[in-house]
């Protein structure tokens, strides 16, 4: 069987390429040491391939209808797509894909009734651009878009139970001696496109961090509900349902808050959870 | 959220489409009348978007994530600071409801 070597979540937000060098001096310090902390965690691992789960922005996955989850099988890719290139301050990269995991992951996640779909050609924004950037681009990825801000969103307990079947796919369907890493990113709080589009909630993004280290499912699905994290930041900070995957796929043992800055001109709140060991 | 987001609207046709082409995206703004008719947008949806009137259009439909993507339609989305054309243009949209940032001691950068 496969195995797990590397467990992340972490914020994607575009400022961190695009415009930090406009963030007071101790926080781009803090942010900057804060990715540097999580590339050498996943170097450290050395994976074989990295499997990410993150919002999908509204960019590929149709706007009527949308499939909770959808995998995308190339070989490879080049990104970010142009729109976001000056926005995110970034040249563009190309990263390999697996097409033997990703229709593997695909299919195992269908027969386990998960409303995933299969698109070809996904555009990348800051969702994996931002953290490539500092991880690096020369393992090959398996990105998994999904969709957490066009409602009906998948709820806390189906992202939970899509950890654990992700968990179940890598142990037990993923050829042996495969190496793999999963990152689920985005969040934390912040409201694009609302009234608090300049500012975030850093009371709830540092009692979520809390949650995450404790990784206790059942009252991550009672309290860090879609209704509570709209709350804390509407149209955004649902991007933390892709960490609830990855505290899922650890198997119940606890995470560590590697940095956490509550950024104005980052206009969200940045940070990054590891899961140091798995059961 | 702070609409009832309406996918059929098309306004939302529109900004989806405009990001992902390459040949139209850069043109938005010198382009934008044609646009709007091509997609069929509504007198009011036209006059939010002549206005960039986001908050507007947020009431009408628009998906709340689209909004600072519509602000950097007409400004660019280089080095996009909250002192930034496009963010400032998003501020003046959104006016009085626009909650400052408080550090978390409580205290306002100003």
């Amino acid at each position: 069987m496969a195995e797990f070597v590397s467990i992340m979540a972490l914020a994607h937000a575009p400022g961190v390429t695009g415009w930090i060098e406009s963030c007071p001096v101790d926080h781009q310090q803090k942010i900057k040491a804060g990715y540097e902390e999580l590339a050498r965690v996943m170097r450290a691992a050395k994976p074989d391939i990295i499997i990410g789960v993150a919002n999908d922005h509204l960019l590929n996955l149709p706007l009527k209808n949308p499939p909770h989850w959808r995998v995308d099988c190339a070989g490879d890719w080049n990104g970010p797509a142009e729109f976001f290139k000056a926005w995110l301050k970034q040249p563009g990269y190309h990263v390999k894909g697996r097409p033997d995991v990703a229709e593997t992951v695909a299919r195992e996640m269908a027969k386990a009734g998960f409303k995933i779909d299969r698109g070809e050609g996904l555009l990348f924004d800051d969702n994996w651009s931002v953290p490539l950037w500092y991880l690096g681009y020369d393992v090959p990825i398996l990105p998994i878009h999904m969709n957490c801000i066009n409602p009906p969103v998948p709820q806390p307990e189906e992202c939970i139970a899509f950890g654990r079947e992700l968990r179940r796919i890598v142990r037990d369907v993923l050829p042996a001696g495969l190496r793999v890493a999963l990152m689920g990113t985005g969040g934390l709080s912040h409201e694009p496109g609302g009234p608090r589009y300049f500012t975030m909630d850093a009371k709830f993004d540092r009692w979520f961090l809390e949650l995450m280290e404790e990784s206790n499912p059942d009252r991550v699905v009672r309290e860090a509900s879609v209704e509570r994290m709209n709350e804390a930041g509407g149209g955004g900070t649902t991007e933390l349902l892709a960490w609830m995957i990855a505290m899922a796929a650890a198997g119940g043992t606890h995470g560590k808050t590697v940095f956490y800055v509550a950024s104005e001109e980052m206009r969200c709140g940045i940070g990054a959870t590891v899961w140091p060991s798995f059961a | 959220m702070a609409n009832e987001f309406n996918p059929d609207l098309p306004s939302n046709r529109m900004v989806f489409e405009v990001r992902r082409d390459n040949s139209v995206w850069p043109h938005f703004k010198e382009r934008l009348e044609e646009l709007m008719t091509q997609y069929g947008l509504s007198d009011a949806e036209k006059d939010a978007f002549r206005a960039i009137d986001v908050r507007r259009l947020g009431e009408m439909g628009v998906h709340p994530y689209f909004l600072p993507q519509v602000t950097r339609l007409f400004h660019g989305s280089a080095r996009n600071t909250t002192k930034s054309a496009a963010a400032l243009a998003y501020r003046h949209s959104f006016g009085d409801q626009i909650v400052e940032h408080q550090d978390e001691d409580g205290t306002g950068r100003g």
